[in-house]
């Protein structure tokens, strides 16, 4: 199995390469997104139990529907390829920023936001000098959260005709080689974890003001 | 003392009932004069022919047992072991993945092999093929075989630059596949070629998102001709899978008339009648066994 495995890599590398830079171009867009649209989400309804009633359930009840059925179900209203890859994953990754943000929002203490107001702090800078850096670590749990699920997830693109490392995985299971259904899960497991490596440093440097 | 009169009384009716059944089980598959048991794989087509050969049977006298729907790999020990008599079988796959020899592309040649290779290991004659062929093919949407004028593999080797392919990921690699292709046609330089999930290969190509894709050559949506082109297999690239009944020598020696009855109905069946049998049951939804009778009764 080695050697079929080794002897795929030689014979097909830039496809194989294509196909990794396709699978994490797919995942971070698509995460990135999420963030954009979770975060700020999640702020507003961080401020009152209604608001939160308002965005949560929608995508509550979205998450619900399996990523591959909902591949599918796109396919009428947007086609095939990339748009319906990058919104059923957004689907599957702004739940966990989402409720990880509002928590993170609820649970900055009250002695710090006291603190701020004895110092004369306006309210933009409370927000920005004390509310979101308290928040940050739960907002980034969130985001870790969603990555690991998009990059397991973006192997359904290859259903699609979006590309991915799913390619290799669903050409493995359609020619029964067992060679290609390790090769592309192996594969996809290293970016996962290469990818959470990444964020993880890059959270140690954004989160200068944690509070432990 | 009562209980054990009871327990006596229970046990020794049981007996009796199971007796009862067995003797009821024996009367049943001896019941007629000439019967035999007709079985199929578990797909649409293969169900629909082993019935038309079941309604052609019972028309001719048979009392026929159906067993349909055996999994396409327990089906070869099912025949040699004597559990049914008669299924429909492609050629390509009695040489390919019963016998394991190297795929041959002539019609009669690959016929001729598993006829002799059968009738020698197994004891099972192949009857006459027909000419339904359910092989590897491949389709392009009809704008472009209308712009290009392709119709035939070769004309879309030629075109390939053009084209827009949407693959299963396996067709890329499997030997009868792309590579197959590239050695018997020259390279398909694909103007982009893209991986879908089997299921939407229509879809894809009739939304204009491709233009080429590869099929079976009996498959349903193949009838909707205004919008799919199936290619002509010009250079002989894939083995033929020639539909053809295979009974057992035991069977057809105490009832030959069994071949002549089959013959009649092979005769009947090209790819494209396979073709829109095949799509009576997947598209329009029909039992399969309404539509084999409706056929059998168009040419009975």
């Amino acid at each position: 199995m080695i050697t079929g495995i080794a002897e795929y890599i030689s014979t097909h590398t830039m496809q194989l390469l294509g196909q990794i830079a396709t699978h994490t171009g797919i995942s971070l867009f698509a995460l990135l997104v999420a963030a954009v649209i979770g975060i700020p989400c999640g702020y507003l309804a961080s401020r009152s139990e209604k608001a939160e009633l308002i965005v949560s359930a929608p995508f509550e009840m979205l998450r619900v529907v399996p990523s591959l059925a909902f591949l599918i179900l796109l396919i009428p209203v947007m086609g095939t390829g990339l748009a319906p890859t990058i919104v059923a994953l957004t689907v599957l990754a702004v739940p966990p920023i989402l409720l990880n943000t509002i928590v993170g929002f609820r649970t900055v203490p009250d002695f710090m936001i006291e603190s701020a107001m004895g110092i004369g702090m306006t309210d933009k800078e409370i927000l920005h000098k004390v509310r979101i850096p308290a928040a940050m670590p739960m907002i980034l749990a969130g985001v870790r959260t969603a990555l690991v699920e998009v990059f397991a997830s973006t192997t359904l693109a290859a259903k699609i005709g979006a590309g991915g490392l799913g390619e290799i995985i669903f050409t493995g299971l359609g020619l029964n080689r067992t060679d290609l259904l390790v090769l592309g899960g192996v594969l996809t497991a290293v970016l996962s974890l290469a990818a959470g490596g990444v964020f993880d440093a890059l959270s140690r440097r954004i989160m200068k003001y944690k509070y432990v | 003392m009562k209980n054990y009169r009871r327990l006596f009384a229970v046990i020794i009716a049981a007996v009796m009932a199971l007796s009862l059944a067995a003797c009821g089980g024996s009367d049943t598959t001896s019941g007629g004069d000439k019967s035999v048991i007709v079985g199929s794989k578990d797909f649409t087509e293969n169900e629909i022919i082993a019935e038309i050969y079941a309604l052609a049977l019972e028309d001719s006298g048979f009392t026929v047992e159906r067993k349909m729907n055996i999994a396409g790999s327990v089906v070869h020990t099912s025949i040699t072991s004597g559990e049914i008599d008669i299924y429909p079988e492609y050629t390509g796959t009695g040489l390919i993945s019963i016998l394991q020899k190297e795929a041959l592309t002539d019609q009669d040649e690959v016929y001729n092999t598993v006829k002799d290779e059968y009738d020698k290991q197994f004891s099972i004659t192949w009857l006459d093929y027909a000419e339904a062929n359910d092989g590897q093919g491949l389709f392009v949407a009809k704008r472009a075989s209308d712009e290009y004028g392709i119709t035939t593999i070769s004309d879309l080797q030629a075109n390939a630059d053009k084209l827009r392919f949407a693959s299963q990921g396996e067709f890329d690699e499997r030997d009868d596949g792309i590579p197959g292709l590239t050695k018997v046609y020259g390279p398909f330089n694909w103007k982009s070629s893209k991986i879908y999930d089997n299921g939407l290969k229509w879809e894809v190509v009739d939304s204009d998102e491709a233009d080429v894709a590869p099929a079976y050559t009996t498959e349903a949506r193949l009838t909707e001709t205004d919008k799919f082109v199936l290619l002509e297999d010009d250079k002989h690239m894939w083995p033929p899978y020639n539909l053809a009944p295979i009974v057992r020598n035991e069977v057809l020696e105490q009832y030959p008339e069994i071949a002549e009855v089959l013959n009649a109905v092979s005769a009947t069946l090209d790819t494209e009648t396979v073709t829109q049998l095949n799509a009576k049951v997947d598209i329009d939804g029909e039992e399969y066994e309404d539509v084999a009778l409706e056929y059998w009764e168009s040419i009975k």
